[in-house]
């Protein structure tokens, strides 16, 4: 399936304003850290302006040290402003009862580390005022969900830290908030939790939640985020939607099947007429990592003996769900990994513009299912599924070897 | 509201079994009960018994449990803190009063169960040892520990006294001429001297004292009353002893007892029973005390005469006497959760445990009060001295010893010793004065500072 990545004319400018509730409003909002004799220290966030509104995805991107989780903080009210505005759902951030509408997930393991899963759900839940029997049904659904079911007599402080990310995401969710806070919640994560915290990420927004994610994982926030802020020295340095901040308005990308050779060469002659030829690239998209990772672990499950560990999540909790939705992401992607039979192509995959036009590869595209040069297709093949049976052996023997 | 501060109160809990501090001290406690008799022998008396087992033992448990309260107090929050858990629990639905004040509620249940556990302990081994005294010991046990006994004393002179000095010092003052300064000084040594003629029994002399039994004498006909003296003596005996002869009574009045003559060492307590029904019909009791020795002897009009009665049982006056050390415990451990609140761990538990060494050290601060100055003695004036800070020091040392004196007036572990009655009322003064009123001030002033504080500028240490 080749690529073509070409370079128009005109620049595309889509400028979307997002609409809907405000949950979130910042206004002015300025952090400086002061030492012991009240002298500033740092200022770690100068004057930042956003609003955050109902069933939005919004990213904090950012370097380390750039200001993402300061600002968390003081939505949380866990810090306090120096100067500017915050409100929550209409509230000052040290309003309690607004506290009951969200979720939060710190960037580290905050939990009692001499609590088990179990034991911190129900605690968690206690300070919600959950009724008993419906604290139990959610600390069974969300144990479920972030696969620690068969963990959950064992301390949190005996975790793995992907585990300890796994029951702190479960106490965020607890009481099924209308605006989840998310502070790093893919560190620490292997790939398949990575992957399922941004489908229940995805989730969530399709039940009207609105999710504030703080990473400086690229991939995270450009996979799940609606709209981003990008901090730098504790200023944002753009914010808006992914579709603004990453269309490339001078270029514009055709994605089709194997193209026989004599269609390419007459497409690629007519774009020749309005563009040098040193300006059209074409490639053939490859999936990315993550979507080959959750491949091979597809094939290493079939047989995966029990782990003592974390389990992969099974679905989102029932009351995370809601009814509206027929069929999560989440589950999509649960499903994918749990049943025996082969998925379907990964629908994420990512096209990667490399190079200008080479004639060789273009030959080689344009042969469609024919090798191009008969003895370097297989060889490629044999290369991959070399690497795979490689990958998957590897993961056999972590996840468990099938007899 | 109760379900979120009773999950912080049982995390709290969790957290003193998770990390073996509940087993640690009760392990320690009760090593003190059972241990710290082995250790120490009575010497076969009731009183030396009592000493030992009541005494001493409670004496360790309130400080073992004491500690390990600002120790736990000042941990369960200021780590809390500092190792962000407070994050996550600061965002929930809770406010911040109601977050301290679970601590607060662990930390005393937790005491609670301690302290009834190492009580009841106490409580069994102190009955079943008393059965292993010799008779006549398991008496005076029955009679004069294991008892819960009334108090009457003479009344008060103070009026008297500062009235006669006042009259006294006037006099003096009309013949010779004084400095302003040297006044406090006159007048405090001629208290002293009218005091001394309400207390001293010159030789071959006796002193009559009436002690008004109040409405308790309604139900004291017919019960023996036991007489608790104390007194001084001018000089020393060669036997390190002096008689003395006891009258109880007023003729064609009551009916009269008199004692035989009897050896009395000075400076100690001396306990002895007299007969039922000395007293008159509006419950006065009157007494006399012959010296027939060759010495003054002084009887203080604080502790020298003290009539007991029974009142009630032992069990329930150790009830209410542990009831009064949990009012201490809950008293630290708002003190240590209202230092965690703005300090952290090893500053909060230093900052506590200095406050607790500054009360125990109250004693100090007494007699700079008393005498007016923190100088020392002015060996070449034959007096004390004074410095510029004492117009600063004295009255802050007053007042300390103002809000010192309201935990540290209560002692239940000398009630329950000398087998003295320890109320309900006492026991519901203690509750007011200890936890409702310092209890409260700590409390306030932990949760402003609480409530103040930025809990995500701590690094997590985990």
């Amino acid at each position: 399936m080749p690529t073509a990545l070409l370079e128009p004319a005109s620049p595309q400018t889509v400028a979307t304003t997002p609409k809907g509730e405000v949950v979130v409003s910042v206004r002015g909002l300025t952090k400086v850290f002061k030492d012991f004799w009240g002298r500033p220290k740092a200022r770690a966030v100068d004057n930042v302006d956003f609003e955050v509104r109902r069933g939005e995805v919004f990213g904090l991107l950012g370097p380390n040290g750039s200001g993402k989780s300061t600002t968390v903080k003081l939505i949380l009210g866990l810090l306090h402003a120096t100067r500017g505005h915050i409100e929550v759902f209409g509230h000052s951030p040290s309003h309690v009862p607004t506290k009951s509408l969200i979720g939060y997930l710190p960037e580290e393991s905050y939990l009692y580390r001499y609590l088990n899963s179990r034991e911190t759900l129900e605690f968690f839940g206690n300070l919600f005022e959950l009724p008993k029997q419906k604290r139990q049904e959610r600390t069974e659904q969300l144990l479920e969900m972030v696969g620690l079911s068969q963990a959950h007599l064992r301390a949190v402080g005996e975790f793995s830290k992907g585990m300890q990310r796994r029951i702190g995401l479960a106490q965020a969710l607890i009481n099924d908030p209308a605006l989840v806070i998310l502070d790093e919640p893919t560190s620490g994560l292997d790939p398949i939790g990575c992957r399922e915290v941004k489908d229940l990420i995805k989730t969530l927004a399709q039940r009207g939640k609105t999710v504030i994610l703080s990473s400086h994982l690229l991939a995270d926030v450009e996979d799940v985020c609606d709209r981003v802020v990008i901090y730098y020295g504790g200023k944002i340095q753009a914010m808006g939607t992914l579709r603004d901040l990453l269309a490339t308005p001078d270029a514009i990308r055709i994605t089709t099947p194997a193209l026989p050779r004599a269609t390419m060469e007459r497409v690629l002659e007519l774009i020749r007429k309005d563009v040098a030829e040193d300006k059209v690239r074409i490639d053939t998209p490859t999936q990315n990592l993550e979507s080959y990772f959750l491949d091979v672990v597809q094939n290493a499950r079939r047989a995966a003996a029990e782990t003592s560990g974390a389990t992969s999540g099974a679905r989102v909790a029932a009351y995370l769900r809601g009814s509206a939705e027929e069929k999560p992401a989440a589950d999509k992607i649960l499903e994918r990994l749990t049943s025996a039979q082969p998925a379907p192509a990964q629908p994420l995959a990512e096209s990667k513009p490399v190079e200008a036009v080479d004639q060789g590869k273009l030959e080689a595209l344009t042969k469609g299912n024919e090798p191009a040069t008969p003895a370097a297709k297989p060889a490629a093949e044999a290369q991959k599924s070399a690497e795979l049976e490689k990958a998957n052996e590897k993961l056999s023997s972590l996840l468990g070897k099938p007899k | 509201m109760m379900q979120q501060v009773c999950a912080i109160a049982w995390v709290t809990w969790k957290a003193a079994f998770r990390f073996r501090l509940f087993l640690v001290v009760s392990v320690l406690l009760l090593g003190a009960v059972v241990g710290l008799p082995l250790l120490i022998k009575d010497d076969g008396t009731a009183r030396g018994f009592t000493q030992i087992l009541l005494t001493y033992t409670l004496g360790l448990i309130s400080a073992l449990l004491g500690l390990s309260t600002l120790w736990l107090a000042c941990g369960t929050l200021a780590r809390d803190i500092e190792e962000c858990q407070m994050q996550v629990v600061a965002v929930k639905p809770i406010a911040r009063w109601q977050i301290w004040l679970g601590k607060w509620l662990g930390i005393v249940s937790l005491n609670a169960a301690l302290l009834g556990l190492s009580g009841l302990s106490v409580y069994v081994l102190l009955e079943w040892r008393a059965t292993r005294l010799p008779a006549d010991q398991q008496k005076v046990l029955s009679n004069e520990v294991l008892v819960a006994r009334g108090s009457a004393r003479p009344p008060d002179r103070n009026k008297e006294i500062d009235d006669a000095t006042d009259k006294v010092l006037r006099e003096r003052l009309k013949k010779t001429q004084l400095n302003t300064g040297d006044l406090p000084e006159v007048r405090k040594q001629i208290r002293e001297q009218i005091k001394a003629d309400y207390q001293i029994i010159p030789p071959g002399y006796y002193r009559p004292w009436t002690i008004d039994l109040g409405l308790a004498h309604h139900f004291l006909r017919d019960q023996p009353l036991f007489l608790r003296i104390k007194f001084n003596a001018g000089a020393k005996s060669d036997s390190g002893t002096f008689d003395g002869l006891w009258r109880v009574g007023v003729p064609n009045r009551t009916k009269l007892w008199q004692s035989e003559v009897m050896s009395l060492a000075p400076d100690t307590f001396h306990e002895f029973q007299i007969p039922p029904n000395l007293f008159d019909d509006n419950g006065v009791l009157t007494l006399q005390f012959i010296n027939p020795n060759e010495t003054v002897l002084l009887f203080p009009l604080e502790d020298g005469i003290e009539v007991l009665y029974r009142e009630g049982g032992f069990g329930l006056n150790f009830a209410r006497g542990l009831g009064i050390i949990f009012c201490w415990m809950a008293l630290f451990a708002a003190l240590g959760l209202a230092s965690a609140s703005f300090l952290s761990f090893p500053v909060a538990a230093f900052c506590s445990l200095g406050l607790l060494a500054i009360v125990l050290a109250s004693g100090t601060m007494a007699n700079a009060v008393s005498e007016g100055t923190i100088a020392n003695y002015d060996s070449e004036k034959g007096t004390k001295g004074w410095t510029p800070a004492d117009v600063v020091v004295i009255p802050t040392f007053r007042a300390i010893l103002k809000v010192i004196s309201l935990a540290k007036d209560f002692s239940p572990i000398d009630s329950l010793s000398t087998g003295r009655s320890i109320t309900w009322f006492q026991l519901a003064q203690a509750f007011g004065q200890i936890v409702l009123l310092l209890g409260g001030v700590f409390a306030a002033f932990g949760i402003i500072a609480f409530n103040r504080r930025e809990l995500a500028t701590a690094q997590g240490t985990q």
